[in-house]
C-alpha cells in the first residue's frame, strides 16, 4: 500500500505566535466548511437549454495565448508543445484555434514525383497550384496514349515507307553490287554462284544450274583443278566482299535510327508543343516536358510496338510477359504525392500513428522475379507532406516511443524539407533497388501534446528542442471557483450536454456537477477542468436519467452516476475496510491509549483514491538519542517519509531540554503495513505517538490524525484530505458513530474540504468531528484532552502539562545515562587531548 | 470475281521464308473459296552443290568458310521443311482456308508449274519468269502488276503465275487488291 502525499501548498504560511496559543480552545469545524455547496438557487435558468454554447475556452487563458501567439508566428521553430495532464482537452482546443485559421490561408501546392531523364534514381519533384496535380495526371496519361497511337501512324505512311526502302535498297544494292561483280566474274569461269541458307558457295555450272557431282567426277583431272583453284580464289574474294557488309549494315541501322527520329519528332513536338501552352506558367512541368521530348525520341521503339503483340513462348510454354512497352512506360507516369484539389484552405492533420515512415512518407517495393525493385511511382506521402502550408499535430509520447521517428520530425523541421528515407535503407537492413527522391520544401506549424513531464525532460535534455518548439502552450488543471465562474462552468455544462446530445441538466444536477467539479480539484475554492471526466459525469448521468425515464438530468442523477463510479471501483477499499472492522488489521475507534495513534493515508488505484486509517505507534526507552523509523529501516518508506521522521528529532531536541543531551531511544512503526509507505503527510501522526510515549499520557483512539509537522511544531498542509476522513469516517460509521469520534487535519487545509454529504450531516449533528490543527501542541490536547503548556516565566512548562511531562521524562533519560557513566555516545570515539 | 481458282499453290523457298506472303496467299484462298497449297522445293542446285567435293560456304554474316556436304545440306532442307510447314500451318489453320503441304526436289519454278493445274494459281518468290512448259499454259504476272493480274484472273480464271519476287509484302498488296480488298497496310490486315 503506498500513501502518496503530495505536499500541497508548501508555501503556507505559519505566521502566529506559537508561544501566545491558549490552550484547549480548538472547536470543531462547523458544517459549512466541510464542504462548499453550489447553490442551485443562484442559477436563473431552469435547465440547460435555457443557456447559451460557451465560445470562449474557459480557464485557460495562458495556453489560448500561447496558442494564438503560435499560430500568428510566422517564424522558424515557433512550433508548439501543447503540455499538460490528460484529460483537459488539449486536442480539443487546439484544433478549434487552428481550424480558425484554415479559411485564411491559402490551399497549399500539390506535389507530384514524376521520372528524372537524367539522373533516374532521383525523382523529381514538381509543385502545381492546388487541384492541378490530378489533371496534370490525367494529361500526361492522355499523352502517352495519344503518342502510343501517333508514333506507329507515322511509322506507317507512305514517306516514311519511301524513305526506309532507300535505305534499305541502297544497302542491298551495295551487297548486291559486291556479291553480283564476284557472281559475274565467276560465270565467266564457268563457275555458278550458289545461294545457301547461310551464305554463299561456288559450284560448276551445267547450263543454268549446278553440275552434278557424277558429272565433275567425269571431266578431265586438269579441268577438275582448274575448277577447283578458280573456286577457292573466287571464294577468298567473296569472304573479303562480305566482310564490309556489316559494316554497311550498321550505316544502313543508324540512317534509319535518324529517320525513324525525324518521324517521331514531328509526332513527339506537335503534341508536347500542346502540353507546353497547356503548362506556361509552369517552368518545373516546362523543364519536364522538355526532357520527356528526347527520351520519347530515344525510346521511339517502345511506342511502336503493337500493344497486343504475340506472347513469347518457349518450347510452346507461353512465357511471363514482362510488358517491356508497358513498363518502360511507366516513366512517363504522375505520382500525384498530395493534392489539395477539394479542400480550400490550409490542412490539419492528426497522425495518431506517427511511425518513421508515416510521417515522413515512405518509398515501396514491388517484387519482380524474386527480386524488390522500385520506382518514383511508388513513393508515398506521409503525414508531412500532407500537412505541408498547414497544421500537424503529434502526440509527444507516440512519436518518441517511434524508432527514428521524433529524429526524423526535427531534422525535417530544421532543415525545413521532407526528405524521404526508407528506414531500412538508412540502418542498411535492406539492399536492394533505392530511390532518392528530390526533397520537397516544408513549411508546417507542428503542434506536440504531451505531458508536462515529456517537455521538461525534452527541455533539459534535447539541445534541438527548444530550438525548434519555442512556443510552450501550457494548460491549467483548474480555475478559481468565483461566482461567476460557477455561471460559465454551468454554461460549459449546457455546451457539453448539447454537442453530446445530452437530456439537458437542471439548476440542482449543474450544481452537483460544479460541486464534484471542486471535488475533482481537491479544493473548495478551485474546479478542476478535466474535461474528459466532465464528459464522463454528464454522459453517465444522461444514462441514469435514462434508465429513470427521465427527459431532465436532476441532482440525483449526477449522485446516482457518482455512486456507481465508486461501487465500480471499491472494491479494494472494502476489503480493507472489511479486515479493519472484522479485526484483523487493528484499529481502535474508541478508548485511548499511550504511544498509538491513528493515521490516515491515501491509495489510489486506476483512478479511484481512497482513504484509510493505519495504526502508528511509538516506544521509547534510555538509548542513543536517536528516533528509529522502523519502515525507513526495512526500506519500506519513502524519502520524503524519513524527512518527515527526521525532522521529529529536531524538534524534539530543539524543543525539550535543550542543555541536556538527547538521551532517547524510540522507535516508530506504521503497523500492519507491508507495502511502502511514502509522504510526510503521518509525521504529526508519528510526534504525537513519541509525545504521548514519552508522557505516558493515553491518546483518544476515536480521533484520527493528519498532517505533516515541522521542527517548531507548526502542522503543515498536506494533500487528499478528503479521502482521508472519508476514510476513517467509513470506518468509525461501520463501528457505530460514538459523537467522539472525528480527524485533526491541517488549517491550511480547510480550504480544500469537499467532504461528502453524508459526512457533513453526521458534522453538523455532532457525531463527527473535524478539527483544524496550526500547531502539535493543540493536536496534542485535543488528542489527551491534557493542556499542552507552554514555558512560563521561569523557562519551566507548567506542572502535569504534556509538555512539562515529556521534559521530565527527557531529563530523566539524559541524568540515567550519566549516572550510568557511560557517554552517550558510540562506542571507541573518546575525546582527545591536545598534546 | 470468278470462282474457277480451286487451288492456290504457295511456293515455299527454303532461302526466303515469307509470313506476309503465306498470309496474303491464305487470304486469298479464302476469299476464292480455294485450296491451299504449300510447296516447298528443295532445290536440287543446293544439293548438286553440297555434293562437290571441295563445296565450301562462305557464311552471310561471319564471312567465313565452312565445309558442307549432302547429309548436312539435306538436313537442314529438312528443317527448313518444317519451318515452313509449321508457318502455314500457323497461318492457315486460323482461317477456313482446306490446306495441305507437300515437299518435292528439283528445280523450283519447274517443280511448281508441274505441279499446277490449269484452274491452280500459282505464287511464287521468283524474280525471273521461268521456262513454262508447253504441258501447261500459265500467265506470268510479275508483282506489283495489279491490272493485269486482275485482268487475267477474270479472264483465265486460272493458271496464273505470280511472280513475287522478294518483296513480299508488295505481292501481298497485289493480291488484295486483285481480290477487290483495298489497300490496307498488311499489318492490319490481320487484325481480328
Amino acid at each position: 500500500m503506498s500513501a502518496a502525499d503530495p505536499p500541497e501548498n508548501p508555501a503556507a504560511a505559519f505566521s502566529m505566535d506559537l508561544s501566545n496559543h491558549k490552550s484547549g480552545t480548538t472547536r470543531p469545524l462547523a458544517a459549512a466548511d466541510l464542504c462548499r455547496r453550489c447553490d442551485p438557487g443562484q442559477f436563473k435558468f431552469k435547465t440547460t437549454d435555457d443557456l447559451e454554447d460557451l465560445a470562449q475556452v474557459l480557464g485557460q487563458a495562458r495556453a489560448v495565448n500561447a496558442i494564438e501567439f503560435g499560430v500568428g508566428m510566422g517564424r522558424d521553430g515557433y512550433n508548439m508543445f501543447a503540455m499538460g495532464p490528460e484529460g483537459l482537452g488539449r486536442h480539443t482546443i487546439v484544433r478549434r484555434y487552428l481550424e480558425r485559421q484554415v479559411p485564411q490561408r491559402e490551399a497549399p501546392s500539390d506535389w507530384c514525383y514524376v521520372y528524372n531523364f537524367a539522373t533516374p534514381h532521383k525523382p523529381r519533384a514538381i509543385a502545381l497550384p492546388a487541384g492541378r496535380a490530378i489533371r496534370f495526371k490525367e494529361d500526361m496519361a492522355r499523352l502517352v496514349e495519344d503518342l502510343r497511337a501517333g508514333i506507329p501512324a507515322a511509322f506507317e505512311s507512305t514517306e516514311y515507307r519511301a524513305k526506309q526502302k532507300e535505305i534499305e535498297t541502297e544497302f542491298s544494292e551495295r551487297q548486291d553490287e559486291a556479291v553480283g561483280a564476284i557472281g559475274e566474274r565467276a560465270k565467266q569461269q564457268g563457275i555458278a554462284l550458289v545461294r545457301t541458307p547461310a551464305g554463299f558457295g561456288f559450284a560448276p555450272r551445267a547450263g543454268d544450274s549446278v553440275m552434278n557431282p557424277d558429272e565433275f567426277r567425269r571431266l578431265p583431272e586438269a579441268e577438275q583443278q582448274r575448277l577447283e583453284h578458280a573456286i577457292s580464289t573466287l571464294q577468298e574474294e567473296l569472304e573479303s566482299a562480305i566482310h564490309d557488309v556489316p559494316k554497311w549494315r550498321r550505316e544502313a541501322q543508324r540512317k534509319l535510327r535518324e529517320l525513324n527520329r525525324q518521324v517521331t519528332r514531328a509526332v513527339v513536338n506537335g503534341l508536347i508543343e500542346e502540353m507546353r501552352a497547356e503548362y506556361g506558367e509552369l517552368p518545373s512541368v516546362l523543364e519536364y516536358l522538355t526532357g520527356m521530348q528526347e527520351d520519347v525520341l530515344d525510346h521511339v521503339e517502345v511506342f511502336r510496338q503493337p500493344k497486343d503483340a504475340e506472347q513469347p513462348t518457349l518450347f510452346g510454354v507461353p512465357l511471363p510477359v514482362s510488358e517491356i512497352g508497358e513498363s518502360f512506360l511507366r516513366r512517363y507516369q504522375v505520382n500525384v504525392l498530395i493534392e489539395h484539389g477539394g479542400t480550400p484552405g490550409a490542412p490539419i492533420v492528426y497522425e495518431d500513428h506517427p511511425t518513421h515512415d508515416n510521417l515522413v512518407g515512405r518509398i515501396e517495393h514491388i517484387s519482380q522475379m524474386g527480386a524488390l525493385v522500385t520506382d518514383f511511382t511508388l513513393i508515398k506521402a506521409g503525414s508531412l507532406h500532407r500537412a505541408n502550408g498547414g497544421y500537424l499535430i503529434l502526440d509527444a509520447i507516440k512519436v518518441l516511443t517511434q524508432p527514428l521517428a521524433w529524429e526524423a520530425l526535427k531534422r525535417a523541421l530544421r532543415s525545413r524539407e521532407i526528405r524521404i528515407e526508407s528506414l531500412g535503407q538508412m540502418l542498411s537492413l535492406i539492399s536492394t533497388v533505392s530511390l532518392d527522391p528530390e526533397p520537397i520544401p516544408l513549411d508546417v506549424k507542428l503542434v506536440v501534446v504531451g505531458p508536462r513531464i515529456i517537455y521538461y525532460l525534452l527541455h533539459a535534455y534535447d539541445p534541438e528542442f527548444s530550438e525548434l518548439f519555442k512556443v510552450a502552450v501550457d494548460f491549467e488543471e483548474e480555475i478559481g471557483r468565483a461566482p461567476e465562474a460557477d455561471l460559465l462552468y454551468a454554461r460549459l455544462i449546457a455546451t457539453i450536454a448539447r454537442h453530446e446530445k445530452l437530456r439537458p441538466l437542471d439548476a440542482a444536477a449543474v450544481a452537483r456537477v460544479i460541486e464534484h467539479g471542486s471535488r475533482n480539484a481537491g479544493d473548495a475554492e478551485k474546479l478542476s477542468m478535466q474535461m474528459r471526466d466532465l464528459n464522463d459525469l454528464l454522459r453517465e448521468s444522461d444514462y441514469w436519467a435514462a434508465t429513470a425515464s427521465r427527459k431532465v438530468i436532476r441532482a440525483e442523477d449526477v449522485q446516482r452516476a457518482l455512486d456507481a463510479r465508486v461501487e465500480r471501483a471499491d472494491r479494494v477499499r472494502d476489503r480493507l475496510q472489511e479486515e479493519i472492522l472484522r479485526g484483523r488489521l487493528l484499529i481502535d475507534t474508541t478508548g485511548s491509549r499511550a504511544g498509538q495513534v491513528n493515521g490516515l493515508s491515501v491509495t489510489q488505484l486506476g483512478g479511484f483514491s481512497f482513504g484509510i486509517p493505519h495504526r502508528i505507534t511509538a516506544r521509547v526507552r534510555l538509548g542513543a538519542g536517536k528516533v528509529v523509523d522502523i519502515e525507513r529501516e526495512v526500506e519500506l518508506g519513502g524519502a520524503i517519509h524519513s524527512k518527515g521522521v527526521l525532522i521529529l528529532s529536531g524538534f524534539l531536541s530543539g524543543r525539550y531540554a535543550a542543555n541536556k543531551p538527547l538521551s532517547l531511544a524510540a522507535s516508530l512503526v506504521f503497523e500492519q503495513s507491508y507495502g511502502g509507505v511514502e509522504g510526510d503527510s503521518a509525521s504529526s501522526a508519528e510526534l504525537y505517538a513519541l509525545l504521548s510515549a514519552l508522557a505516558d499520557a493515553p491518546l483518544n483512539q476515536s480521533l484520527a490524525v493528519t498532517g505533516s509537522v515541522n521542527q517548531h511544531g507548526a502542522v503543515q498542509a498536506i494533500g487528499g484530505v478528503n479521502e482521508k476522513i472519508e476514510g476513517f469516517f467509513d470506518i468509525c460509521r461501520s463501528r457505530g458513530l460514538t459523537g467522539e469520534q472525528g480527524v485533526l487535519i491541517p488549517s491550511a487545509n480547510v480550504k480544500n474540504l469537499m467532504l461528502r454529504r453524508d459526512v457533513v450531516e453526521a458534522a453538523a449533528a455532532g457525531r463527527f468531528h473535524i478539527y483544524p490543527v496550526d500547531t502539535v501542541d493543540q493536536g496534542i490536547e485535543i488528542l489527551t484532552g491534557v493542556p499542552a503548556g507552554e514555558r512560563g516565566a521561569s523557562g519551566q512548562f507548567p506542572p502535569g502539562t504534556i509538555n512539562f511531562l515529556v521534559e521530565q521524562r527527557l531529563v530523566e533519560f539524559a541524568d540515567r545515562t550519566r549516572a550510568f557513566g557511560a557517554p552517550p555516545l558510540a562506542k571507541g570515539r573518546r575525546p582527545h587531548r591536545r598534546p | 470475281m470468278t470462282k474457277r481458282i480451286r487451288r492456290v499453290i504457295v511456293g515455299l523457298d527454303p532461302l526466303q521464308q515469307s509470313r506476309a506472303l503465306l498470309e496474303a496467299a491464305a487470304e486469298l484462298a479464302g476469299e476464292m473459296q480455294a485450296e491451299l497449297l504449300g510447296l516447298f522445293v528443295e532445290n536440287q542446285d543446293l544439293l548438286h552443290f553440297a555434293g562437290l567435293p571441295f563445296a565450301r560456304e562462305v557464311g552471310f554474316e561471319s564471312a567465313t568458310r565452312r565445309a558442307l556436304d549432302v547429309g548436312s545440306m539435306e538436313r537442314t532442307l529438312r528443317a527448313l521443311a518444317k519451318e515452313a510447314r509449321q508457318a502455314l500451318e500457323a497461318v492457315a489453320s486460323p482461317t477456313r482456308v482446306q490446306w495441305s503441304f507437300r515437299v518435292v526436289r528439283g528445280v523450283p519454278a519447274a517443280e511448281l508449274l508441274a505441279a499446277a493445274e490449269e484452274s491452280d494459281l500459282v505464287i511464287a518468290n521468283l524474280e525471273a519468269p521461268p521456262d513454262v512448259p508447253s504441258a501447261v499454259s500459265f500467265r506470268v504476272i510479275r508483282a506489283g502488276d495489279v491490272e493485269a493480274l486482275r485482268a487475267a484472273l477474270e479472264e483465265a480464271g486460272g493458271g496464273v503465275l505470280v511472280l513475287a519476287g522478294a518483296d513480299a509484302v508488295r505481292v501481298g498488296e497485289t493480291l488484295r487488291q486483285a481480290a477487290g480488298r483495298g489497300t490496307q497496310g498488311a499489318g492490319h490486315s490481320r487484325r481480328r
